[in-house]
């Protein structure tokens, strides 16, 4: 008989008597069998990973193709107030990795960070201050306090390998300048206009521009110079999207939207203008991976990919 | 299979756990697991098995197991602590496994509860602090909360600590982060730039925890950083920016992130600051409008003329909610800062009609009053609440109405005589409030003495505003708070937490907690929203003490004199008191204070009262000798009942013994 049930064996696993265990969710994966299928004797054991020191990764992986991808994700994070003065923006990025690699081998990688430069003397060559880093548990502390190295053994499967903060001062990557008109008891006019601020040769995929609008308003037209524009009345926004846009490019959206003649009584609050966005092949802090190295004796290739992306974090542009 | 006796059911359920065929049918294993849990008595015979499985070969068995004993100490309640189980526990801190030997520290903690928990000595610390790097987060923010007990012999030896410390503060970890620091904070007790230093570097992982997704921890986190800057208010001066609001937080951070902004304000970001937070004065939310402009107002002490023309533009919107809460500040702002006396005056006229609740009328009255002779149209405006004081609904108005009139007419007498005559009338004739009419009669039998009587009176020199609020406590050192970091003491503020913390027994049932806005408003270490009724405090089992009972002093000496003391005991105590600490803990659990002698008093003398629903009174008298630890504590009871009186005993005993603990 089989029964289909969740086993409640990994929520012990996770906490025992209120106290935290294994926490790893690829380790606590290995403990879900969904099938009811029999166990045969000599076979059941208790993951080793559970026991080990290296408790992040199973012992006898094998893949057919052995590769490394690195994805660079940079967030970039902007508060701009009401007269436009930009009050913060910042980035931070979690590097994740994903990893398809045969046993445990050390991986070891070289980023052109600013403190490593002027350890071996590099100080002229184009190095990026990073910031409050944070590391996996699989990477060796001790070597990246001694010399700036990123030694590690890597899990298997997705991790975030890194994290960091830039501290320096970011242009914000799009630009809005809006204006709303609302004429009460008539109606709303809202003219927005988006550029884009970053290199010609980058391309911004899957831009959208979230623009608050009063919830009471109603028969909205929309005229845009490029990409559609859609109106949400659950979030009570309108959301252009652009598919595609490019670098230095500055493009214009106009909506109309009709208000009620009897004005609403309790006063809204204004929220303000969210953008989401991701660029390819670009990085705000223009860090660089310089080179992957994979410590293997058996001479079995590897290969690494390196991706970078940046993509809006916090971005939110008050109207007054 | 049947039922059999219970030793033979013992057996049968071993030899089935063992048989491999059981084992490895997945369904039948665990039915037989089941029938072993719910087997009656089976507490008996689990002391085995968990004993086998400690000296394992498996370390997953062994982690288990550890935790296991903590269980059944549990289940046996209040028996003896078993000796050889404790001693095999400590040796198993030597364990290979990491998860065991953080297993190990938690199981000795349960276990040894009563005497004050696991015992950390120097071959225990050095070998806990050697294993660190190879244990998780989870175990890293708990050894580190155990190495807080550890005391280093020597200078060496505690910069030898902190060196290995030193990469846990730039732990992924935001735990394992603050639990490094605090290591640190009291590590270093003695050596305060160390504090600073460690304060400067895990400045950058707080400010990344301020702006997490997690609320919790962005709540926490941001009352650490008040706690911070309480000792070191230029500490995150330079980073003002990340503590601007953004529109979808929840209300309780923006506030919290507003008070922090006050705090943080200097030469260099006050216009910023200011900016932002004009921003928010307009907000859809009143209450967090409020908050903002009383922010404004603390600024208002340092950086005067900017926030005075802030909130005179403010009042031009003539919006109730923001008017009301601008004079307010405004009446704050001319006793601290007597130079924007002016502004303020012309300011003023217009507000009158904006302003609907009690607090901003009297705060407007006052204003008036005081500085009426500035103010051209002063005596009209009052003439109007004159008019009004039939309809009006708020005693403390019409008392502030009475004094501010009657200064006014001290200055200019000509055009107040009238109106003040009208008022004195209604008050003293017509008026139903006692208070009210009690000050009517004051002011009319003051002004009988003669004018100039009045005017000593009323006109009085000020105090100096150079000596501030008493509330604004000047800088603490780090080592008073110290302790608190990286626990629930900078959120609920240290006198609740004593007292929850106190109640949370192992019945684990604590009081009722008021709602949050009282927290996200706390503002100095001890709150006021104490003084919150009706709460429920198991402490007190049986006896259930009424709130709001007050006894005058008259009577608390007649019934003192005429009872026989029911109960007399010696507690233990340290040092000086605190009255203040003392009066609120006492007054959560709705004891009131009759006398009690100032800070430093010798001898010091207390005396309280309390009644029970039944309406029995309990009378105390606390003594505390010079030169002795010991509180003497004498209680007489108004009618003879032994068991409230044991509840009543265990509740003072409860708080006075909270009390101590908070001081040391």
């Amino acid at each position: 008989m089989r029964t289909a049930r969740i086993t409640p064996m990994p929520r012990r696993n996770l906490m025992d008597f209120g106290f935290p265990q294994t926490t790893d969710s690829k380790i606590l994966q290995e403990y879900i069998t969904q099938q009811g299928n029999k166990l045969e004797t000599g076979k059941s054991r208790v993951p080793p990973t559970v026991t080990n020191a290296v408790s992040w990764r199973s012992e006898g992986i094998k893949y057919k193709k052995n590769e490394v991808f690195i994805d660079v994700v940079e967030s970039v994070n902007l508060l701009v107030n009401a007269n436009a003065a930009c009050c913060s923006a910042r980035s931070w990025a979690p590097s994740s990795s994903r990893c398809s690699c045969r046993a445990c081998r050390s991986l070891r990688l070289g980023l052109n960070d600013r403190v490593l430069f002027e350890l071996t003397g590099r100080s002229k060559s184009k190095s990026v201050e990073l910031e409050d880093v944070k590391f996996h548990q699989c990477v060796r502390l001790s070597r990246f306090d001694n010399d700036r190295t990123i030694s590690f053994i890597p899990p298997d499967g997705d991790f975030e390998l890194m994290s960091y903060r830039l501290n320096t001062q970011v242009k914000p990557l799009i630009w809005i300048e809006s204006v709303i008109e609302k004429f009460s008891h008539s109606r709303v006019e809202i003219m927005v206009k988006a550029k884009g601020q970053f290199k010609k040769q980058s391309v911004a995929n899957g831009v959208e521009i979230s623009v608050p609008v009063p919830s009471d308003a109603d028969s909205p037209r929309f005229k845009t110079s490029v990409g559609s524009a859609k109106y949400v009345p659950e979030k009570n926004v309108v959301i252009w999207s652009i598919k595609s846009f490019p670098g230095g490019k500055e493009y214009l959206m106009r909506a109309h939207f009709g208000l009620p003649s009897v004005e609403k009584e309790e006063v809204e609050g204004r929220p303000p203008i969210g953008v989401k966005f991701e660029i390819p092949y670009f990085t705000v802090s223009g860090i660089q991976v310089r080179y992957m190295k994979i410590i293997e004796k058996s001479g079995y290739q590897a290969l690494p990919w390196v991706r970078y992306i940046t993509q809006s974090g916090d971005y939110q542009l008050r109207t007054s | 299979m049947p039922y059999l006796g219970s030793e033979d059911v013992v057996k049968e359920l071993k030899k089935a756990l063992c048989n491999p065929h059981i084992q490895a049918d997945r369904l039948r294993y665990r039915n037989v697991i089941q029938r072993v849990i719910r087997m009656p008595g089976v507490q008996e015979y689990i002391q085995q098995p968990i004993l086998n499985g400690l000296r394992d070969k498996a370390s997953y068995v062994r982690r288990v197991a550890v935790l296991g004993c903590a269980k059944m100490h549990n289940l046996h309640g209040d028996s003896e602590v078993d000796g050889a189980l404790v001693n095999e526990l400590y040796s198993l801190l030597r364990d290979q496994d990491p998860i065991v030997v953080v297993n190990c520290l938690r199981s000795l903690e349960e276990i040894l509860k009563q005497e004050g928990g696991v015992v950390i000595n120097k071959p225990i610390a050095h070998h806990l602090l050697n294993r660190m790097s190879k244990l998780d987060q989870w175990g890293q923010a708990e050894v580190l909360h155990f190495l807080l007990r550890y005391q280093p012999r020597s200078e060496e030896e505690l910069f030898d600590i902190l060196n290995l410390l030193d990469s846990f503060l730039k732990s992924s970890s935001a735990g394992v982060v603050m639990g490094a620091a605090k290591l640190f904070l009291i590590l270093a007790k003695k050596f305060p730039h160390v504090q600073t230093d460690v304060l400067v570097r895990v400045k950058g992982p707080l400010l990344a925890a301020c702006s997490s997704e997690s609320r919790e921890l962005c709540f926490a986190a941001l009352c650490h950083v008040r706690q911070i800057l309480h000792s070191l208010p230029g500490h995150f001066s330079s980073q003002y920016k990340k503590f601007f609001c953004s529109y979808s937080e929840p209300h309780y951070i923006k506030l919290q992130k507003v008070e922090v902004l006050c705090e943080l304000v200097n030469d260099e970001n006050v216009q910023q600051v200011l900016e932002e937070l004009r921003g928010y004065c307009t907000d859809v939310s009143a209450d967090f409008a409020q908050a903002a402009i009383f922010a404004i107002g603390n600024i208002a002490r340092t950086y005067t003329d900017q926030c005075v023309q802030i909130l005179t533009e403010l009042l031009e919107l003539r919006q109730e909610h923001i008017t009301t809460v601008v004079v307010q500040t405004f009446r704050d702002l001319v006793w601290l800062c007597p130079q924007c006396t002016e502004a303020v005056c012309r300011a003023l006229p217009g507000c009158e009609e904006h302003i609907q609740d009690s607090e901003g009328k009297q705060a407007l009255i006052w204003l008036l009053g005081v500085h009426g002779e500035r103010i051209p149209n002063a005596p009209y405006v009052l003439e109007d609440f004159v008019e009004n004081v039939k309809s009006e609904t708020f005693p403390a108005v019409k008392m502030e109405l009475l004094t501010a009139l009657l200064r006014l007419f001290l200055s200019r007498p000509a055009e107040c005589q009238d109106m003040l005559g009208r008022l004195l009338h209604y008050c003293i004739e017509e008026e139903k409030d006692m208070a009210v009419r009690d000050r009517g009669l004051f002011c009319y039998r003051l002004l009988l003495a003669g004018v100039d009587e009045a005017k000593r009176i009323l006109c009085s020199p000020k105090s100096d505003p150079s000596l501030r609020l008493l509330e604004d406590q000047a800088e603490r050192p780090v080592n008073s708070w110290a302790a608190d970091f990286n626990t629930l003491v900078p959120v609920y503020g240290k006198a609740r937490w004593a007292v929850i913390s106190k109640c949370q027994g192992p019945e684990r049932c604590g009081p009722e907690l008021p709602n949050t806005a009282s927290f996200a408003t706390s503002g100095p270490l001890i709150p006021q929203e104490d003084k919150e009724r009706g709460q429920d405090l198991p402490d007190s089992g049986a006896l259930m003490l009424v709130p709001d009972c007050q006894l005058t002093a008259e009577y608390f000496e007649k019934t003192w004199l005429s009872l026989q003391v029911a109960h007399q005991q010696v507690l233990p105590w340290q040092g000086a008191v605190h009255p203040d600490t003392f009066q609120m803990a006492l007054q959560v659990v709705n004891i009131q204070t009759i006398a009690m002698s100032r800070a430093g008093a010798q001898p010091w003398k207390a005396y309280l009262s309390a009644q029970d629903d039944t309406g029995c009174l309990f009378l105390t008298e606390l003594l505390l000798e010079p030169k002795t630890s010991e509180m003497q504590v004498s209680v007489k009871q108004s009618e003879a009942r032994t068991e409230t009186l044991n509840s009543f005993m265990s509740v003072l005993e409860t708080v006075i013994g909270t009390i101590g603990d908070l001081k040391s």
